[in-house]
């Protein structure tokens, strides 16, 4: 398959309380058509990511605002909602749109808006997307559950916090470089492992802030980027995606390298490429310890061995493969509806080398995007590549 | 958030007992949530079973930042609690130090309150405490 | 006639120093309680009456009936022992809600002991109460929790509850009207009721079972305040008596519970052919049981758990302030 991506474009991601959710949407929205060169008209459906707006804004319908608020009536428009995987899942349906042939041009767009709503309050929201009448209802919040992984990690393969904080330490180095980030400043593993704790192994600097932002694509048939040869030549060439467990006590190991493993090995096939080949990857890291066991679903690491390319510079910029040169979700945030989609836009940009430069990875041509979500429940692979001639 | 009154005339009477639900066409025990679908073998009746209350932790977290219900308890002890049945239970271990506790510890289920509901409807539920007699 | 079948008690792990809360807000004197038992932000009456109960309930016959008497129902309007029996698994016992004064586990034995004679069916008893108070009312009420139960049954038990006598005088010594949220009291009242009432009751038990007050083995009385203990003297009490059952002094007033852990102390440390003396008061009313042991009691060790971790003045205050919170 291959979609072209013809825009992208995207909000800061912080804390900001002078903009709306409407006001991030359309912002990320029309730096997109202004990328693409399209104009609203031109948008021939919209897919808009949100995942919680009725719980962090009191909206419902956020892909109808958007569609208004866009110009994009009278085309349609629909709000798309899949935990943390909601942008991924948006890109997904954009290129399904895309490969059916009922549309030339569309849009894909993802927005979150967290912190109207006080942190305390806000982790109920995000707590609701996981089981809030049962599993969570006993005081168990997203970081616990993702700790209690992160424990399991650490006994099954021997392993002690310092290994694991070396991931935040490569992370911070590429989120200070990153002028879209949430949280721009360097760390040491000693300051890792100082930072105050969030939910025992889990610490401060081992899970992501809560971030305002939006971020979009506007995607096309082939031909239509093909005929523009001045643009750069990006397609998507996978998109496969999956469900695990919706319950923290179900999900093993074995089920979170599934989640991911499963597809990205589908996504390879029809990219027609193999993890070797891929020079650029995000990996949805809300808490630290998802990135090494991404890297191992992903092939780029023997499963226990994930956390170790942050150590040893593999997953550094000039490494077989750079993990998360955009400083990941924990310097990014993770506004929930935007993440999957955010993640799409960095690579587009490693692919057309517009990155800044002391983040730019040299020749990237092939790229990788993992997206997760719940609380063991989403996966959405998307595969990148730079096509020349 | 809890939704109301109403919602809690489903929600939480079910939460005063402990117990998992079995599928009738493999036995498998599974927690308690699990009513419609069995993944072990694709079942669609599952009935439910009481537990006797006593398990081993397994695995466990201790939270910081709470949600809102679970305002003033902080920091708290969340665990895996694999009981003695052989099905596994996410629940709070109380009135132990979150320092003292380790996997493998011995704990029972006793009765606790959970929150305090959106209308002043209180939900009761299970939570562990260290077992002093084993 | 009725038996006692088994009991047990539970008594919250957390102590908080009433010499703290004093200090705190400049009350002169001598604490009057050392420490005070206090609920996590998670207990309340009905979850120490499911602990208490469990203690109790262990290997026995499922009771047909759950008697419940508290001072504080988490939720007015609905009976606390009708959750208290879902919460055990016996929704098709009768439930029955007694009280609203500390006097209350003496009645529920009253009602108790005829349901488990006439259903021929043991009937399960808990007091369990959890009192608030707010600043230096504290220092006067003592507000503490814990729960105690009993099984009743129709015979075969180590106990039996025999004469029961009961005194009442017409007075206000702690009381709360009905809009509000605080109990109102007036301590020497109190103890001058407690005593005239507990002289007035021991004196007709002493005639009605022709056994003297000085012959119980221990007696186990409701205890709101170390004074009351002390007016039991004069109605003929000695020390010796009350050496085993006395923990105002170190664990606060437990309200309904109070009578109650008294008595499971008492059972702890007495054996065959011992005599306890249950003693109850509340609102002007002073009850007493005479409760003749005639097998050697299943002993729980109460007097272990008096004994708790301290936690600091802070946390003490965030706990019963989150018992106000509002529904959000």
């Amino acid at each position: 398959m291959r979609v072209g991506v013809l825009g992208i474009g995207k909000t800061p991601h912080k804390i900001q309380h002078q903009k709306s959710l409407r006001d991030l949407i359309v912002e990320a929205g029309t730096k997109a058509m202004d990328d693409a060169g399209v104009a609203p008209r031109d948008i021939q459906a919209l897919y808009l990511g949100n995942a919680a707006s009725p719980g962090f804004n009191y909206e419902n319908s956020t892909g109808l605002m958007g569609a208004h608020h866009l110009g994009i009536v009278p085309s349609p428009a629909v709000r798309v909602e899949a935990a943390c995987g909601t942008g991924a899942w948006a890109l997904h349906l954009g290129c399904v749109a895309i490969l059916s042939g009922l549309y030339d041009t569309v849009m894909v767009l993802g927005a979150e808006k967290m912190n109207d709503l006080a942190t305390v309050e806000g982790t109920s929201v995000i707590a609701q997307a996981a089981d809030s009448k049962e599993e969570y209802f006993s005081g168990l919040t997203f970081p616990s559950g993702v700790a209690l992984t992160a424990r399991k990690y650490m006994q099954v393969y021997g392993l002690s916090e310092e290994d694991l904080a070396h991931t935040s330490v490569k992370n911070h180095y590429y989120g200070a470089r990153n002028p879209y980030a949430h949280l721009r400043f360097e760390c040491t593993v000693e300051e890792v492992m100082r930072s105050a704790k969030v939910a025992d192994p889990l610490k401060l600097f081992e899970v992501c802030p809560m971030t305002d932002a939006s971020s979009a694509l506007v995607l096309c048939r082939e031909e239509i980027l093909r005929d523009q040869p001045d643009k750069p030549q990006v397609y998507v060439t996978a998109t496969q995606m999956g469900t695990g467990t919706w319950y923290a006590a179900s999900d093993t190991l074995d089920d979170a390298y599934n989640l991911l493993a499963k597809p990205a090995q589908k996504a390879y096939q029809m990219a027609g490429i193999s993890s070797a080949d891929i020079d650029v990857a995000e990996i949805y890291n809300s808490f630290a310890i998802q990135e090494p066991l991404g890297v191992e679903a992903l092939g780029f690491a023997e499963q226990g061995e994930g956390w170790k390319g942050a150590a040893d510079g593999s997953t550094w910029m000039d490494g077989p493969t750079a993990v998360n040169l955009s400083g990941g979700l924990l310097c990014k945030g993770h506004p929930l509806g935007a993440t999957g989609a955010t993640q799409a836009v960095d690579v587009v940009e490693q692919l057309r080398g517009t990155a800044p430069p002391d983040m730019q990875r040299a020749d990237a041509a092939n790229g990788i995007s993992a997206c997760r979500g719940g609380p063991g429940s989403v996966a959405a692979i998307h595969v990148y590549q730079r096509l020349e001639g | 958030m809890t939704v109301s009154a109403i919602e809690f005339t489903r929600l939480g009477p079910p939460k005063l007992r402990l117990h998992a639900m079995r599928c009738t066409s493999c036995d498998t025990l599974h927690p308690w949530w699990e009513r419609f679908f069995c993944y072990s073998c694709g079942g669609t009746e599952l009935v439910e079973q009481e537990l006797e209350g006593k398990g081993e932790l397994t695995n466990y977290t201790v939270v910081y930042y709470p949600p809102r219900d679970f305002l003033g308890q902080e920091p708290y002890v969340v665990g895996h609690i694999t009981m003695d049945e052989g099905v596994l239970m996410p629940a709070p271990v109380v009135d132990v130090p979150a320092d003292e506790v380790e996997v493998g510890t011995r704990v029972r289920a006793t009765l606790r309150r959970m929150k305090l509901g959106h209308e002043g409807d209180v939900y009761y539920g299970q939570k562990f405490v260290v077992d002093e007699t084993s | 006639m009725a038996d006692l079948l088994s009991y047990g008690a539970y008594l919250p792990r957390y102590r908080v120093s009433l010499g703290e809360i004093q200090k705190f807000y400049g009350r002169p004197g001598r604490p009057r309680a050392k420490m005070l038992a206090t609920p996590a932000l998670d207990e309340d009456p009905i979850t120490m009456a499911f602990e208490a109960a469990g203690e109790a309930l262990a290997g026995q016959p499922s009771p047909g009936a759950v008697i419940v008497a508290t001072q504080a129902p988490p939720v007015g309007l609905r009976k606390t022992s009708a959750t208290l029996a879902d919460a055990l698994g016996l929704s098709d016992a009768t439930a029955l809600d007694v009280g609203a004064n500390p006097s209350g586990l003496l009645d529920a034995f009253a009602i108790g002991a005829r349901m488990a004679e006439a259903d021929d069916r043991p009937v399960l008893v808990v007091a369990s109460d959890h009192l608030v108070s707010y600043a230096e009312r504290v220092a006067d009420m003592l507000s503490a929790g814990g729960a105690t139960a009993f099984l009743i049954g129709p015979s075969g038990g180590f106990a039996t509850l025999g004469v029961r006598t009961r005194a009442r005088r017409e007075v206000f010594d702690v009381w709360r009207l009905g809009t509000e949220p605080e109990a109102r009291y007036r301590l020497e009242v109190l103890f001058d009721a407690y005593g005239s009432t507990a002289g007035e009751a021991l004196g007709s038990l002493e005639r009605e079972s022709g056994r003297a007050t000085g012959d119980y083995a221990a007696v186990a009385a409701s205890q709101p305040h170390p004074q009351t203990l002390r007016a039991l003297g004069r109605a003929g009490v000695t020390q010796e008596q009350l050496a085993a059952t006395s923990f105002v002094g170190e664990i606060g007033n437990i309200g309904a519970a109070s009578a109650g852990l008294a008595l499971a102390l008492a059972l702890d440390a007495v054996g065959a052919g011992d005599a306890v003396a249950l003693f109850g008061y509340g609102g002007g009313e002073g009850i007493a049981q005479a409760i003749e042991v005639t097998g050697a009691p299943p002993a729980i060790d109460a007097a272990s758990r008096i004994a708790g971790s301290e936690i600091p003045l802070g946390t003490y205050y965030r706990w019963t302030r989150g018992r106000q919170a509002e529904p959000h």
